[in-house]
């Protein structure tokens, strides 16, 4: 008599999987890609085009004038290394409307473990986020200098073109783009509300570009003028436009100097890696 | 105004996160108008750019912001707001409800803390502090409404708030002196003009339209508020 086994996993008849796995490389990608498109609202609802779409279209506006300037009046306006500066706002509003979408789900929707159950680790996952924020800001902000140095070089203006500070404004969207990332993963990251993670990330802007504008104001007007400027770092984008022209000599966008390029240059990097080492510390907890 | 619901808004914005947005934001602001007293000691020039730039043009539509969204728009993204609207209640009660608890909330946050701050600054001088007290908390009522109703009228309520508060008040505010005419930022500054007489501080638009618009604004808001809510559509975002 043969004894009755008590727990069989019974094979059902599915079918089993023989392809090749492509392990943890393109399941990192494969998850960069899918934030990429969702953050510009492809592969979503309607509704949830509508504010990147809508947010991306003012962004071009500024090239819009610019370019029809040239035509006309052959001038030139707008500096390429100052767009991101001039329109700070409306970056700021797509960081803030659309970071917490690449993270708050997850986080709401506890299903974290499910990604983690695949060869996906938390450094990937977070790395993966990142990426596709950084390079749906750097999009964002060239795509509109890109068609406004296009315009420039089929115009033929009696001036010389603007290479070298297209080139320099480049660079520095590169830094803005890292910067801006790991700043709205790290805010947003903080709360599964979508909502709450918004206001936070705006808060959080509006409140530095303020106390920055502030202080500025408040120290060049009492004359210490040697002091001054290091206020004005404490803004994201003044922060990024010093490292800017410290390292690829474009001119400050606030005319007036900024501290000495090292230390801004260290700053950035130390804001850069305090942010990335909260995210990464957020979801270490978060997966355990 | 029902008093249950009023509890239950009360407890849901004081015990969460939200309730740290709401303190940290005034907290600065004094402690901002601190150090400055530090560095420059009393100034009334400074303690009215700290005012315009900081406490009216920065904390009070974000205040407005997660006060006046906070009030509704969670409840409406968990799907629970269907736990209080089947109860026999009447829609505008809700809607005159829930604005009244947003409305105080903000009135005590940024008002106090902005009598604070520019009373550290100057003092009783040339009633900067009472004006922009007033300021303040007009402004954040009707701060209040606007949010209250974007709240419940769109699932983006927060993005298209901020982008009024900073696109349209900030930006083309700046720029289009026709457009500061529809800011609430401007109407609470001619409020706060009228009650001070310091001679570094002037604006453009008259109190004879800052205060009915301000007034129109609220109550249509808040009525707008109570008729959206009366079918109101829950459907499923992203």
């Amino acid at each position: 008599m043969t004894i009755e086994p008590t727990a069989v996993i019974h094979d059902i008849g599915y079918r089993h999987y023989d392809g090749v796995r492509l392990g943890r490389g393109r399941a990192t990608l494969a998850l960069g890609v899918q934030s990429l498109r969702g953050v510009f609202g492809l592969g979503r609802t309607i509704r949830a085009k509508i504010m990147p779409l809508l947010l991306a279209a003012i962004m071009l506006m500024p090239t819009v004038v610019s370019i029809g300037v040239m035509a006309l009046a052959k001038q030139f306006v707008m500096p390429y290394s100052q767009y991101a500066v001039f329109m700070q706002a409306v970056i700021a509003v797509f960081l803030a409307a659309q970071a917490p979408y690449l993270v708050a789900p997850d986080l709401r929707f506890r299903v974290l473990p499910l990604y983690l159950s695949r060869p996906l680790t938390v450094t990937d996952y977070v790395v993966a986020k990142l990426a596709a924020l950084t390079v749906a800001l750097f999009c964002l902000m060239a795509i509109p200098i890109t068609i406004e140095f296009v315009g420039e070089m089929l115009i033929d203006m009696p001036m010389p073109l603007h290479t070298g500070d297209f080139l320099g404004a480049l660079g520095g969207t590169v830094l803005r783009a890292v910067l801006l990332a790991a700043l709205g993963v790290a805010l947003a990251s903080f709360t599964p509300r979508r909502g709450l993670g918004v206001a936070v990330v705006i808060a959080f802007y509006m409140f530095t570009a303020a106390v920055s504008g502030l202080f500025y104001a408040v120290l060049a007007s009492t004359g210490r003028d040697d002091v001054a400027p290091w206020a004005l770092l404490l803004n994201p984008f003044f922060l990024v436009d010093a490292v800017q022209s410290s390292l690829f000599g474009t001119e400050p966008a606030t005319g007036e100097g900024y501290p000495p390029g090292v230390a801004s240059c260290l700053i950035l990097l130390a804001v850069i890696a305090l942010a990335v080492t909260g995210v990464l510390l957020r979801y270490r907890k978060a997966a355990s | 105004m029902n008093t249950v619901v009023a509890d239950i808004t009360y407890r849901a914005m004081l015990g969460r996160k939200r309730i740290w947005l709401l303190v940290l934001l005034p907290v600065a602001l004094v402690a901002i108008a601190l150090l400055l007293r530090l560095l420059n000691g009393q100034s009334e020039q400074t303690a009215v750019t700290l005012m315009k730039t900081f406490a009216i043009g920065t904390m009070l539509p974000l205040l407005g912001l997660i006060g006046g969204t906070g009030v509704i728009a969670p409840e409406i993204e968990d799907g629970t707001i269907i736990h209080l609207l089947s109860k026999p209640i009447s829609r505008p009660v809700i809607a005159v409800t829930k604005f009244v608890v947003a409305a105080s909330l903000i009135a005590v946050f940024a008002a106090v803390s902005t009598f604070a701050a520019a009373y550290l600054l100057t003092g009783m001088e040339s009633g900067v502090a009472t004006g922009f007290t007033f300021g303040a908390l007009f402004g954040g009522v009707a701060y209040a409404a606007v949010f209250l109703l974007l709240g419940v009228l769109t699932r983006h309520a927060v993005a298209i708030g901020v982008i009024y508060a900073l696109v349209w008040e900030g930006v083309v505010g700046g720029y289009v002196p026709g457009a500061r005419k529809f800011s609430i930022q401007q109407w609470a500054q001619s409020l706060a003009d009228h009650l001070s007489s310091s001679a570094f501080f002037s604006t453009e638009v008259t109190l004879g339209f800052a205060v009915p618009a301000m007034a129109i604004v609220t109550v249509g808001a808040v009525l707008w508020t109570g008729q959206r809510l009366r079918s109101l559509s829950l459907t499923g975002d992203d």
